[in-house]
């Protein structure tokens, strides 16, 4: 019987998912995304399309925060970003989304690269007041949006939700449709993120976040690679402000404040940081942990009358209680917990 | 643990791992049942909901309130408001002998909470018509709402929601923001004459830092400037701030006769009284949002000789039976009268809509109830408002309104109904 698992090749060791379980669990995961649509009603797409967005957002995150060791508090900024980048080339030139949706995202990259400056003489809280700044530069721009000829909030035309000149009305209602296109640039990123650390660039990006002098040491071009951190972080920022603007149609500056930003960092922290299904998780957690308490106080609301008039601050609360209970029992987030329950059943029943 | 039982032979390892393996396994299947509950949760309230039709089935009712936002201050008032109206028309037998449910959740002033909230309760619970708050989240909410087809009405009375060629569904039940600040403005260029003093008055908006609280400004300023009054300054408040003295400091520099505020109570009473404690004598004069007596209340003897549009009356023969209600049944508003008040009447002529359609015998559609509200000519809120009427070109139902001056620590009306127009 095999006592754990080897490598016996180099092929092997570096391999994305060397192990048949993780092939037909993605398997799984992916029939699981396919059928979802069909029975979902509208609300748990509508729900489903957050998520995704949230972790398309989270997963770039991670690249700074989890994988290269930079703090970011500036995320909501470079989102609103790629929402306003979007959202201005269909308001003023009509331009469909698949265009947009890509020049945002490189637009948002540039911006974050830009922030991204003062990452080479600045480490840990400093970086974060200079994020911090970048948030607030951002979110001063919007709102003083006539000052730029940007209006404070933009309504998006219809007509430019097309993809390649056919319309997404085409796939179904609007959140339906969506679902596919969040589910597709999902994908991608899962797959470029995951890609992204068995690269030279990657493996560059964890050991600057190990230890950024041993990494200058052995050769790694710290300036270079901080900045390809922020930018590809902002990058994904940009994809899901982006994706934001088409699926609400309606953005404005209060969707991308600091709270944004405060969310998206513990999102990683609950999912897990350096963990690209962990961003996945950690999104799904933040935006079906309100959704939930919700439900269950609906469902209560027979036994308890009055637990509605409590349920605003419950909820309050749980935001904070959960971000607490998971620093304290699994600081390494739902990733971890998974990671557990998978041990458990490919070690048992000998688990040493 | 291996380390340090290596030497004491095979037996004593096995004991170890089988006890260790114990814990793990409790802590797995703790993990477990909380997923477990967790799915189940979700499912069965996801099952849940749905149906209608018959009409013995209660009319659904949906809305969004803010209960700890940044906005709860008048949120919570508002919203005591709008759930003692449907109790109490539930009391007076529903319509037509149907009841009405209010199903309504806090948002907290955050726009995707209210996305999702809207989602559900159209979706999900299949509600009719919905009673939005903020002007952020009414926007976003926008294009969902057209193409579900739900007559809304908001708190939010900013005027890119009164054309019904954009915004087919969205229902103003006030003047709107820019109607109040230009009627404010009126006001205020009558008193600096009545006053005796020769020339313009000097303006200046002293707002929250949101879409609310710019919504009136551009139509302000041009009417502002069409009367020879100089562009007035426009200075956003911090959210949450605890000092004004900064943002009062700037206006004064300015010279500003008149402060317009368009912002919620608490941060408008902190701006009156930092004023006082600076020693700058400006006129404030409040949209309808901060006056009400929350200001009062937190302003204190500062707030006397405050200014305010107070498009909803509650001294009027109308606002009795609400405030009676409250009375009767002990519900707490903080003392804002105005504004549950307020949130009774919003209420009433949204469902007014709906009286008109069951009345009618027709169906219960989003669609039906629009073009009753669009049709059924005037809504007689007893003096609250001016009569409400909409039109299928003119979604703002009020044109006009009174001000208010705050003396001995209450709203007295101290002019006849203006119209911006």
């Amino acid at each position: 019987m095999q006592s754990g698992t080897f490598h016996t090749t180099y092929a092997s060791d570096v391999s994305l998912r060397p192990y048949w379980p993780q092939r037909i669990r993605i398997v799984m995961v992916l029939v699981a995304a396919l059928i979802f649509p069909w029975f979902a009603d509208r609300y748990w797409l509508n729900l489903a399309n957050t998520i995704a967005i949230a972790a398309i957002g989270a997963i770039g995150l991670n690249i700074l925060v989890g994988y290269t060791g930079q703090i970011s508090i500036g995320h909501g900024g470079f989102l609103a970003v790629g929402a306003y980048t979007a959202g201005l080339l269909a308001v003023h030139l009509g331009t469909p989304m698949w265009l947009t949706i890509p020049i945002a995202s490189f637009f948002t990259a540039a911006v974050g690269a830009f922030f991204g400056l003062p990452s080479l003489r600045l480490k840990g809280l400093y970086l974060a007041i200079a994020t911090l700044a970048s948030q607030e530069i951002i979110i001063w721009l919007l709102t003083h949006g006539k000052l730029l000829g940007i209006g404070e909030s933009l309504s998006l035309p219809r007509s430019t939700n097309n993809l390649f000149g056919l319309p997404v009305e085409w796939l179904g209602n609007n959140d339906f449709a969506f679902y596919w296109i969040c589910l597709a640039f999902l994908i991608f990123t899962v797959i470029f993120v995951s890609n992204l650390f068995r690269t030279r660039t990657g493996r560059a990006f964890v050991a600057i976040r190990d230890q950024d002098i041993a990494a200058q040491v052995i050769g790694v071009d710290l300036f270079r690679y901080k900045l390809l951190a922020f930018a590809t972080s902002s990058f994904f920022a940009g994809l899901a402000g982006a994706l934001t603007a088409h699926y609400r149609g309606v953005i404005s500056w209060e969707r991308f404040t600091i709270d944004t930003s405060i969310l998206y960092l513990a999102m990683i922290i609950i999912g897990g940081l350096g963990s690209v299904s962990g961003s996945i998780y950690g999104a799904a957690f933040m935006v079906l942990l309100p959704a939930f308490l919700s439900n269950i106080a609906r469902a209560l609301s027979g036994i308890v009358p009055d637990i509605n008039s409590y349920l605003p601050y419950l909820q309050q609360g749980a935001f904070g209680l959960a971000i607490i209970l998971f620093l304290i029992f699994e600081p390494e987030g739902i990733v971890k917990m998974w990671r557990n329950v998978k041990d458990y059943f490919r070690l048992w029943p000998f688990s040493y | 643990m291996l380390k340090i039982i290596s030497g004491y032979g095979r037996l004593v390892i096995e004991v170890c791992s089988k006890e260790d393996g114990m814990h793990r396994w409790k802590r797995t299947f703790g993990w477990w049942v909380v997923l477990a509950l967790f799915a189940t949760l979700l499912a069965a309230c996801g099952g849940a909901g749905g149906g209608g039709g018959a009409s013995s089935e209660p009319i659904k009712v949906g809305a969004i309130f803010d209960l700890t936002g940044a906005t709860a201050d008048v949120g919570t008032p508002y919203s005591r408001g709008q759930i003692a109206f449907i109790e109490w028309k539930n009391e007076q037998g529903g319509i037509k002998g149907r009841r009405l449910q209010l199903i309504s959740e806090d948002y907290a002033y955050q726009v995707p909470r209210a996305e999702e909230l809207y989602t559900k309760f159209v979706t999900q619970d299949k509600v009719l018509v919905f009673s939005g708050w903020g002007t952020g989240d009414t926007e976003a909410l926008r294009p969902k709402i057209t193409e579900d087809k739900i007559p809304f009405i908001s708190a939010s009375y900013s005027a890119t929601l009164a054309n019904p060629a954009e915004t087919p569904y969205n229902f103003l039940v006030a003047p709107t923001y820019s109607d109040q600040l230009i009627i404010a403005m009126k006001w205020a260029i009558d008193d600096w004459k009545a006053k005796g003093n020769s020339g313009m008055p000097k303006f200046a908006y002293l707002i929250n830092d949101s879409p609310f609280g710019r919504s009136p400004l551009a139509d302000g300023t041009a009417f502002a400037t069409s009367q020879g009054i100089e562009t007035p300054l426009e200075v956003p408040s911090p959210r949450g701030a605890t000092d004004l003295t900064p943002q009062l400091t700037q206006i004064r520099d300015y010279g500003a006769n008149y402060i317009f505020l368009q912002n919620v109570s608490s941060p408008a009473a902190l701006a009156i009284k930092n004023a006082k404690s600076l020693g700058y004598d400006v006129q404030f004069v409040c949209l309808n949002w901060c006056a009400n007596e929350i200001l009062i209340k937190q302003a204190g003897a500062d707030a006397e000789g405050v200014v305010g549009v107070v498009p909803f009356d509650h001294q009027a023969e109308g606002a009795k039976v609400a405030l009676e209600y409250a009375r009767k049944k002990n519900i707490d508003y903080g003392g804002a009268d105005s504004t549950f008040v307020q949130g009774w009447t919003a209420m009433s002529i949204l469902i007014a809509g709906i009286e008109k359609v069951v009345n009618d015998g027709k169906e219960l559609t989003g669609e039906n109830i629009k073009n009753a509200l669009e049709t059924m000519g005037e809504i007689d809120t007893k003096g609250v408002t001016l009569p409400v009427k909409f039109s299928p070109t003119d979604h703002a139902g009020v044109k006009s309104t009174r001000m208010f001056r705050v003396e001995n620590g209450k709203w007295v009306a101290i002019t006849n109904f203006i119209s911006a127009r």
